[in-house]
């Protein structure tokens, strides 16, 4: 008993320090960043590093007054919001049109365009863009933000609706339904976990987005992540500022995924286990 | 209510051909049931009258509608399934009345609907639950109750009791005898149990390797099965076959099984004569198998000398597995007074013109 007991101790010790090893690094950059935005520039170059300080504001009060980062932060959320509710609206039939009819071949093609390297898309946006004026314009990055949130949904959702009894949709046609309408009476509401982690990682994909930003945006469009390039200049590399700045594109997201925690982690392990 | 024919119905997946040239017509008001063993098609003729399946070639007919080419919902029918397929999202209500909104009737009549429903099934309760808090066979009325408010032409049902525990299976099978009663509905119920079929059927149809073998009420289907594997699969336990050779001597005909041979009754002759000398399967079922009565006629030619091998006693009958030489053979038989021990010599006769001789090339039945 007793060595059962300990061989159980020990496993349980084992287990966490397995898992502070895998978060401890994340998790240090992570509180290393927030540490950034609340000291002083001097503060923050520093050596050795302080680790005990008294915190300041005033840098995330300058991201705001200096870089106009409200501007930004909206430009960001319209983006991210537009590209994960597009990718729904035609991510969603695709996926559901993947998963029934077997359309594997399809899959792999959208697959491709996901995989493919994005700086090889670049120029030819670019050119594309610029002939149709639209550098610089929501449409033009919103646009280009659906080959990451695309995919994503589709080729979550994919093992989603594969995973869901066909007899289902049997009984809906039987009762009345036509397809669409047993897609959209039956099977979405059915789905809501898997749509919910779909166009939460869509979003996420979406807001980090730098690439495509910092090509086809101008001043009117910028998105967070370049903005907060921006504050490396020639000159000086502004730690704190990108520190605040950084904590705040962060903050929104973090909140967000902690509240749907559940959903997520449900739905990625989703169609691994049919039930 | 309506009669459902099915004409030279064929369903072929890729190479695989599912269902062979289907022809059958089920009538108006009539409880049918398909049934046969697993991969017999019986479940691809059912989703194909539903609409559920592609039509490979051949018609299917509604009361006096083709409807190959219509829509499941236009059919005029409603299913029962076999996992029940109850909307987790929805309660009881929303599940029975999910078909008749959909079909725009007015709140009242659906509310109504699902009221009589209710009180057929006796599922009043329920109606305010989900169905992840319904037992199975809570689920499996609740099930049912969405097929009857739609009041379709044509009930089908695939497999509705096979997730059941085997009491509540006897139970619900006297329900859905009685709700066809009270309904009088066209009722197309597919099932590989034959007991069901047995229990249930005002007509059975027998299907194997995607072809008709055999229709008939069932105690026609019982007793003279059209071929050795409806023979097989009608009855419990199952029908014993016997690998035998028929000969002709002086008085009869006689099927010789090497260890033991029988005289065939004299109403079997005509039926034999063609096969004389020609390899036949014997068939004799479980309960046409007695112990050996010694005041018997000893000219009968029906008694055979084996040996027990199990004894399975179910109260007032016994199973008898017996062996002689080479065959083994099952008997359902009367608990006799002495008991029987495993291994002992005993001696059976066998009911003889409640046998059947079958064909070993086309497994047809001679007689």
């Amino acid at each position: 008993m007793a060595k059962n007991r300990t061989a159980k101790a020990l496993k349980t010790i084992l287990f966490y320090a397995g898992a502070i090893a895998l978060c401890a690094p994340p998790l240090f950059v992570f509180v290393w960043m927030i540490m950034t935005g609340l000291k002083t520039g001097v503060q923050n170059i520093s050596y050795p590093p302080e680790f005990i300080f008294m915190p300041t504001l005033e840098n995330f009060r300058a991201v705001f007054e200096q870089y106009n980062f409200f501007h930004y932060l909206m430009n960001s959320l319209i983006i991210a919001t537009l590209a994960t509710a597009i990718s729904l609206v035609l991510g969603l039939p695709a996926a559901y049109s993947i998963a029934k009819y077997r359309q594997g071949k399809i899959g792999i093609l959208i697959l491709i365009a996901r995989m493919t390297p994005f700086v090889s898309y670049l120029l030819p946006w670019y050119i594309i863009f610029r002939y149709l004026k639209l550098i610089d314009s929501y449409s033009a990055l919103t646009v280009t933000h659906l080959i990451i949130t695309m995919p994503m949904v589709i080729w979550l959702m994919v093992s989603f609706f594969e995973s869901m009894p066909g007899e289902l949709e049997d009984a809906a046609m039987i009762d009345g339904c036509s397809r669409w309408q047993s897609f959209l009476l039956i099977v979405l509401p059915l789905m809501r976990n898997g749509i919910a982690t779909s166009a939460i990682m869509a979003f996420i994909f979406s807001w980090n987005q730098f690439l495509f930003s910092l090509i086809l945006s101008g001043p009117q469009t910028k998105t967070v992540p370049v903005a907060v390039y921006n504050f490396i200049s020639y000159g000086k590399i502004d730690w704190a500022g990108i520190g605040a700045a950084a904590t705040l594109i962060v903050l929104p997201v973090s909140i967000f995924a902690f509240f749907v925690r559940k959903s997520i982690v449900q739905g990625l392990t989703m169609g691994a286990l049919k039930d | 209510m309506a009669n459902v024919i099915l004409k030279n119905l064929v369903k072929r997946f890729n190479s695989v051909t599912a269902v062979d040239d289907l022809s059958l017509e089920v009538h108006d008001r009539e409880f049918a049931v398909l049934v046969g063993s697993s991969g017999c098609g019986k479940t691809t003729a059912l989703r194909m009258i539903a609409g559920l399946e592609p039509i490979t070639s051949g018609e299917i007919f509604i009361g006096d509608t083709l409807v190959n080419d219509m829509d499941p919902k236009d059919r005029d029918i409603a299913m029962v399934f076999q996992n029940y397929a109850l909307y987790p999202h929805m309660n009881v209500r929303e599940n029975l009345g999910f078909g008749l909104k959909i079909r725009k009737f007015p709140k009242a009549e659906i509310d109504a609907r699902v009221q009589e429903a209710a009180d057929i099934l006796g599922i009043h309760d329920l109606l305010e639950r989900k169905p992840k808090e319904l037992s199975g066979g809570q689920r499996q009325r609740v099930a049912l109750g969405r097929a009857i408010v739609r009041k379709p032409k044509v009930f089908l049902f695939d497999e509705p009791l096979s997730n059941l525990d085997a009491k509540l299976r006897v139970a619900m099978r006297a329900e859905i005898s009685k709700l066809h009663r009270r309904l009088g509905a066209t009722i197309i119920y597919v099932t590989h149990d034959q007991v069901e079929a047995m229990t249930m059927a005002d007509r059975i149809f027998i299907m194997h390797k995607g072809a008709l073998q055999q229709t008939g009420v069932p105690m026609e289907v019982y007793a003279k099965p059209a071929n050795r594997f409806v023979a097989g699969f009608i009855g419990s336990p199952a029908m014993n076959f016997i690998d035998a050779t028929l000969v002709r001597e002086a008085d009869a005909w006689y099927i010789d099984a090497g260890e033991f041979k029988v005289k065939a009754p004299a109403a079997f002759n005509a039926r034999l004569e063609p096969y004389a000398g020609r390899q036949v399967v014997f068939g004799v079922r479980p309960e046409d198998i007695a112990a050996h009565d010694p005041a018997a006629d000893a000219r009968a030619g029906n008694t055979l000398t084996a040996r027990t091998d199990v004894v399975q006693t179910l109260g007032a009958e016994i199973f008898v597995y017996l062996t002689c030489g080479a065959h083994s053979l099952v008997a359902l038989m009367e608990a006799p007074e002495q008991t029987l021990t495993e291994g002992q010599r005993l001696d059976v006769d066998l009911k003889m013109v409640k046998t059947h001789v079958f064909d070993r090339e086309t497994s047809q039945t001679i007689v």
